[in-house]
């Protein structure tokens, strides 16, 4: 596989979300505003790419990997925990407001399945820079992934799209066109399952019309 | 050596690792923290002394109006008190409480500002930092308890269904009921 092909498949091939709809706890909690959806990209970005290196790099390693292979998991969930206590000591820190908003969800990055999953099935059995690679690719796929739920749930929940802190863009002009309130259920739990829901309907849609599509191609 | 041992021995190394840099980087956000924390506690002193419908609310920076001396106690459910005075004036205008009680995380305890004054008044309240559950106890922080004096509390509104909640709550105005007569009276001096 190439080094384009590893950054470029989590993006949409494999993305994380939408295909192997793995991370969905995080995902459905906080994608509440687009400001929330891009601070949790963030931070499993940071873990995810950390985390890809430095368990790649003690693979990488004959005589460590034979020494880790039997007690890799705790080996992996104790790197993992640490990325994630330096994330969330820093927006505790520097982002209080988002640190806020994320509450309980930026410990949890810990057990998402994605940064576990990447661990064990790609860094530990390929390269450090393979590794550094893959953990973009995903990490984007997946905050391109939450941030598409989050845009659709806070427009037609509130109206509004929060881009960041006070810039925010304002759409409720509309409802009003249409002559309806925005629909407060999308951002309430249940409208995160319907979102996803159908944001993967859509999606799976998509990709049927583009396999018919090459199929058709090839019969030609 | 036994390969068992080994690999524990690895992750041993690990962890002292993954700890030294844990401090590194404690050490470097933990006084950013403690200055927001404290900022989030003069700005919820803020609310009592300013109306927060004015539009220079924003603006106003409560130690311009007002000499604000925190005293770190921790002790019997109060973390600090704010003695509050007018600007130059050595007379006490109101004490701010920072007290704590136990609701239904135990782990965290609810952390309430209480405003008295001499007179046992209160002017305000708020819930500053809590974990109580969401939708249950998280919900009814910011609620009206009916507190308007520490002379009598029997007029307090707990709400049924966040019992432990509400009983931390009134726990924390008992705290200060307790001794905020002393206080004014110069048990501070001491």
């Amino acid at each position: 596989m190439t080094n384009k092909e590893n950054l470029l498949k989590g993006l949409v091939k494999e993305n994380p979300l939408f295909v192997s709809v793995l991370g969905m706890c995080p995902s459905l909690a906080v994608s509440t505003s687009l400001e929330n959806a891009l601070g949790m990209g963030m931070g499993v970005l940071f873990v995810l790419v950390m985390s890809n290196l430095i368990i790649s790099l003690i693979m990488s390693n004959e005589k460590l990997a034979a020494l880790v292979k039997p007690v890799r998991i705790p080996v992996y969930i104790v790197v993992i925990a640490t990325l994630v206590t330096i994330v969330e000591m820093v927006m505790h820190a520097f982002l209080i407001s988002l640190y806020n908003s994320l509450g309980v969800f930026i410990p949890l990055i810990v057990v998402n399945c994605i940064i576990l999953g990447r661990a064990e099935a790609f860094a530990s059995s390929n390269k450090p820079l393979d590794s550094v690679l893959d953990g973009i690719g995903m990490a984007l796929g997946f905050t391109a992934a939450i941030a598409i739920i989050a845009i659709f749930r806070e427009f037609l929940g509130k109206g509004t799209i929060t881009v960041w802190g006070n810039l925010v863009i304002n759409l409720k002009g509309a409802f009003t066109f249409i002559g309806i309130e925005p629909i407060g259920m999308f951002v309430q739990p249940a409208g995160a399952f319907l979102s996803f829901g159908l944001i993967l309907a859509a999606v799976v849609a998509i990709g049927n019309k583009r396999k018919e599509k090459l199929a058709k191609g090839a019969a030609k | 050596m036994n390969s068992g041992l080994k690999s524990g021995l690895v992750l041993l190394v690990l962890g002292i690792v993954c700890g030294t840099l844990l401090a590194l980087v404690n050490s470097f956000t933990a006084p950013v923290i403690a200055e927001i924390e404290e900022a989030a506690q003069y700005d919820a002193l803020k609310e009592f002394y300013y109306d927060i419908e004015d539009p220079n609310y924003e603006n106003f920076v409560i130690t311009s109006d007002y000499d604000i001396d925190k005293l770190e106690i921790n002790e019997d459910g109060v973390e600090g008190i704010f003695v509050i005075k007018d600007k130059g004036s050595d007379i006490i205008d109101s004490l701010g409480y920072l007290v704590y009680a136990n609701g239904y995380s135990g782990d965290a305890p609810v952390l309430m500002l209480i405003i008295v004054e001499e007179d046992m008044d209160v002017i305000g309240y708020k819930v500053v930092s809590h974990k109580e559950t969401t939708g249950f106890g998280a919900d009814i922080v910011d609620n009206d308890f009916n507190v308007s004096s520490l002379i009598d509390l029997s007029g307090f509104d707990g709400v049924a269904g966040t019992t432990l909640t509400s009983n931390a709550i009134l726990e924390c105005f008992n705290i200060v009921a307790g001794r905020a007569g002393d206080d004014f009276g110069g048990g501070l001096d001491d």
